[in-house]
């Protein structure tokens, strides 16, 4: 069972069974922690409109927040009963170190997003992570990350005028200057 | 692209310098419109701004910001630096976020550049409706209360505040107010025979109308329209709706409070140059739009009287969530 | 006379043909770009094109609306990642096949039969638009009701695995999607007094996280396995291979142009219904759905391409867009001082058979550059993990932020990607998650506009369901998919004489 756990998470769009027959590591905790969720949002649901009327806005978020309360319940007992899997390290299986170093890349990218402006995040961003992925030399990472963030910006900033934030990256000066130079500008 | 690679490079290397007010615009300006992309503000918005870039020899990038009845557009903009740079581009709905509950912000915190158009408001029914005019409709309303469903577009759109006049005019009028989330999807419903009567904006039937896919029961205007010659004009049923019309909603360009003079003014000079091009003229009418093209003291006393119009007209009908007192909007005529 | 050279404007004239073979291939790779939509595209190019004539103006958006929907499933195919929301039914089936090193076949399948959809939705658009139109007025709210709660339940279609798992994450989509001011009333829903809320949470950053984000966050623990290599060979599927699927692909499309013609349906949810109807009709698949079945590909395929020519139909006939894309079709009209509406049929009918011309021509640009450009695509999977999963990200992150302008979106994207790495890891299905969001306001503004119609009167509606004949194929419809996707299918074939079978509400 262990060892193809995560190719049945990977090969297809869907997993290929959700029915296991033994506990995965770390899936009480999640089970309980949809569960407590649901149940959570139930009572918020709830708390829109109660039970004023069948048309209420309330309505639907309740109907459907009950069925997600009532599943998770349901898969929570079951979760209970099934036999716990092999001494799994939850670490190793469920939460992999460089999940968690990407995770905190990310998390980083959204903090410095918007104080740095998307081009010198961006940038740092794909130098550390293909880096850390690559283990390429400085050379191939900077080169690869700056031409792939140069076709991405040209895309979506010029190509689809997308205002990424521009944080410390005069960008929109820039732009207008490209623009009185190639052509004079838009008169 | 090679070229263009080149000069960014370049470009980077020589830096660039600050913008001042003087030399206003010396990049890009950034066009925040309000409403999703094909609607009546979107395409207004689009067939005006061609016409001021080319006044202002400037760039305006022009972006869809939509959600929260136009709130978040309106947030991003004031939270922008008031350089000219950032503008909003949007209709008359936040003059009522502040009674609705919305927000807290509204066009108090920006300076009109333009208030360009406003729509007429109309009645339209359904073809199969067992009445033709305004006054039929109303005597049909109360001959069967609680049987004609009227499409609403959510408390404090057009129809919510028409449906509040014909209710403050008629007397209570019970009917069906079946939501909808703009007056396209409701005027489709009505064609297919899901809603009676919908009150909407010219420019958004009037095509549906002169293919005669629905009727016309009245226009709330206090003089006859000529985008619609046939149709009583509604003051003609009741003279009461002298007291709130001419009302209608509007589109406008606005920046932020605190954008320098002569930055208001450029942009302002700009937008009023574009509302009088001819072809834009040509499209407006089309749709029935009635140009205003004010700005100024002009603009800034219209949008006053159009909120204490119509915050207090709404409060009276029981559809607000706080008093327009508590913000200091005055009862028209005080 | 006069219709045939409207209709053959666009091939007569260089420019034009020109600009849809331009805009048909933009429209590939802005499809293909999770984040890119074709929404967004058409919308700037409405100001790109303000100048011009109102036929190039237009032969570039039908090129890239038509390109756009097809594109969406070249990196359905490669990365397992959707590249845009109509092509989430085909990654179901695609990405395997991409996985056996068959994603040229796959690529060559998809693109004739996107081929074919089209070409069906057209030739509906052609012969039969005021005919369709007229019937997609006809429905009523709870028919819109219906057709969502139908679509609700293709969550057993899509949960391969416990369709428990499948309900919550269905239900958990539906949530999502009623976060947010409440469009109807703006009574907040579970916004939990953050203003930040207040917009709701983008579908499209749903999207993108539980697909781009979460696919990254697995494909990590493979960045040392070698990539799969690619089979280019035999890209142009065989004649006995188009012939064997032609009955599904013609009903796929017939359900891809009405859903399409529908205002406030489209392609994505068309492509859905399409794979559901699929996976239930396709008796002996060659390999079973999920796995790589040719059939998966086939349905969602034709049903969103056919949708485009469906989503023409109303814009057409009577001014009414059939989805996004065709409200803003509607606004460049106008702009270019046209009157799009029902006289436009009446005063203009040469720019209707224009727009038809116009959209033969891309279907065909569609199909050239979609068997020619597969090497280069499958190139982009036979990168190395180490630059490819930083760049998904990017992408994402990029993409996210574009739909709306807002940080706020890119913050949902990631909490989404994070949240569906380890939904994806206990084995709950995702595709019922956005297939919820899809649903969300269909169902809940539709039944409230259906039970407030009726003054809150259950009976009332019930009534109103019965006696419309529309109404209550749709209901038998829905009991029938319900039946068969429950143990109650078998103990109602055992009373089947008496067809009688306890049916409980969902």
């Amino acid at each position: 069972m262990k060892d193809n756990e995560p190719d049945s998470c990977t090969d297809s769009a869907v997993p290929a069974n959700g029915i296991n027959s033994a506990r995965k590591p770390g899936e009480l905790v999640f089970t309980a922690f949809l569960c407590i969720a649901s149940v959570y949002l139930l009572w918020e649901a709830y708390g829109i409109a109660g039970f004023e009327a069948l048309s209420s806005p309330g309505a639907v978020p309740m109907a459907t927040t009950a069925a997600m309360a009532i599943s998770s319940v349901i898969l929570l007992v079951r979760a209970i009963r099934l036999p716990r899997a092999r001494a799994g390290v939850i670490a190793e299986s469920v939460v992999p170190g460089v999940f968690v170093v990407f995770v905190l890349l990310l998390l980083a990218f959204s903090v410095l997003l918007k104080p740095l402006g998307f081009v010198p995040t961006a940038a740092l961003f794909l130098v550390v992570a293909i880096k850390i992925l690559g283990r390429r030399s400085w050379g191939f990472t900077i080169v690869v990350s700056l031409a792939s963030l140069l076709v991405i910006w040209l895309v979506f900033r010029v190509g689809f005028t997308v205002l990424m934030p521009p944080g410390i990256v005069p960008e929109a000066e820039f732009i207008q200057f490209l623009r009185n130079v190639f052509g004079g500008g838009r008169s | 692209m090679k070229k263009t690679v080149f000069g960014a490079v370049s470009a980077l290397v020589l830096g660039i310098s600050g913008a001042t007010a003087q030399d206003f615009p010396s990049k890009e300006i950034q066009g925040i419109i309000q409403w999703g992309a094909g609607g009546s503000t979107d395409t207004v918005m689009r067939s005006v701004t061609p016409h001021a870039e080319e006044a202002l020899g400037a760039t305006i990038v022009m972006q869809n910001m939509t959600g929260g009845v136009g709130a978040i557009a309106l947030n991003h903009v004031t939270s922008a630096k008031a350089d000219g740079y950032t503008l909003l581009m949007g209709a008359e709905n936040p003059l009522l976020y502040k009674v609705m509950g919305l927000g807290n912000k509204d066009y108090t915190d920006f300076i009109p550049l333009i208030l360009l158009a406003r729509g007429t408001p109309l009645l339209l029914a359904n073809n199969d409706a067992p009445y033709d005019d305004y006054q039929g409709f109303i005597d049909y309303v109360k001959a069967h209360p609680g049987e004609v469903r009227i499409g609403a577009t959510g408390p404090g759109g057009l129809s919510s505040v028409i449906t509040a006049m014909m209710n403050e005019v008629e007397g209570d009028l019970d009917m069906i107010k079946v939501p909808y989330d703009g007056d396209g999807p409701a005027l489709t419903a009505m064609q297919g025979g899901a809603v009676d009567v919908m009150p909407a904006v010219l420019g958004a039937a009037i095509e549906a109308v002169r293919a005669g896919n629905m009727k016309t029961l009245a226009v709330f205007d206090v003089e006859q329209n000529k985008n619609l010659p046939d149709t009583p004009i509604v003051t003609s049923f009741n003279e009461q709706y002298n007291t709130f019309l001419p009302w209608g909603s509007f589109f406008g360009v606005f920046a932020p409070k605190g954008t320098p003079d002569d930055v208001v003014a450029k942009l302002s000079d700009a937008f009023g140059t574009a509302a009088v091009n001819p072809e834009f003229l040509a499209l407006m009418d089309d749709r029935g739009f009635k140009m205003m093209n004010i700005s100024g003291d002009e603009a800034q006393a219209f949008l006053t009287k159009w909120q204490q119009g119509t915050t207090w007209l709404l409060h009276e009908a029981g559809l607000t969530k706080a008093s327009p007192e508590e913000f200091g909007i005055a009862r028209p005529g005080e | 006379m006069d219709t045939l050279m409207a209709l053959l404007t666009v091939i007569t004239q260089p420019q034009l043909l020109l600009l849809v073979g331009v805009g048909t291939f933009a429209g590939v790779y802005v499809g293909a770009i999770p984040g890119l939509s074709v929404t967004m595209a058409v919308s700037i190019l409405i100001s790109f094109t303000f100048s011009w004539d109102v036929y190039p103006a237009i032969s570039l958006m039908v090129g890239i609306y038509m390109g756009g929907v097809y594109g969406g499933s070249r990196t359905a195919i490669l990365l397992n990642i959707p590249g845009a929301p109509c092509a989430i039914a085909t990654a179901m089936d695609g990405y395997p096949m991409a996985q056996r090193g068959e994603a040229g076949q796959a690529i060559g399948v998809t693109t004739t039969m996107s081929f074919f959809g089209g070409l069906v939705g057209i030739l509906v658009l052609a012969i039969a638009a005021p005919l369709v139109s007229d019937f997609a007025l006809r429905f009523q709210p709870r028919d819109y009701m219906l057709l969502a709660v139908l679509g609700i339940l293709l969550v057993g279609s899509l949960s391969p695995g416990s369709l428990l798992k499948g309900i919550f994450a269905g239900a958990l989509g539906i949530a999502v999607g009623a976060v947010g001011r409440d469009p109807l009333t703006f009574t907040e829903r579970f916004t939990f007094d953050f203003s930040l809320l207040d917009g709701g949470i983008s579908f499209i950053a749903v999207m993108i996280g539980m697909f781009g984000v979460s696919e990254a966050l697995l494909q990590l623990r493979h960045v040392a396995t070698p990539t799969v290599r690619q089979k280019i060979t035999r890209v142009v599927p065989s004649w006995k291979t188009v012939r064997k699927h032609l009955p599904l692909s013609l009903q796929s499309s017939t359900i891809g142009v009405v859903i399409g013609a529908l205002p406030g349906t489209g392609g994505d949810i068309a492509s859905l219904m399409a794979y559901d109807y699929a996976k239930r009709t396709t008796k002996k698949p060659e390999r079973e759905f999920g796995d790589g079945a040719m059939e998966g590909l086939v349905a969602p395929e034709t049903a969103n391409n056919a949708a485009v020519g469906g989503a023409f139909i109303p814009m057409m006939t009577l001014g009414i867009p059939g989805d996004a894309v065709t409200a803003i079709m509607i606004g460049a009209l106008f702009i270019h001082g046209l009157n799009p509406g029902p006289m436009l049929m009446v005063d203009q009918p040469e720019m209707f058979w224009f727009i038809v011309g116009a959209l033969v021509t891309a279907n065909c640009f569609m199909l050239l550059f979609g068997l020619t450009g597969i090497k280069l695509f499958t190139k982009i999977v036979e990168m190395p993990r180490s630059v490819l999963i930083p760049l998904i990200m990017l992408l994402s992150i990029v993409g996210a932020y574009a739909v709306n302008n807002s940080i706020t979106d890119v913050y949902w994207m990631l909490g989404f990607g994070v949240f569906g790495y380890f939904l994806r890891h206990y084995g709950y299905p995702l595709g019922p998650v956005i297939l919820g969001v899809i649903l969300s306001r269909l169902l809940d503004d539709n039944w409230r506009r259906a039970i407030i119609s009726e003054r809150e009167d259950l009976w009332r509606f019930f009534d109103g369901v019965v006696s419309s004949p529309l109404s209550l194929t749709l209901m038998l419809g829905v009991i029938l998919v319900f039946v068969s996707q429950t143990r109650l299918w078998s103990f109602a074939k055992s009373l089947l004489p008496r067809r009688k079978s306890p049916q409980e509400g969902d």
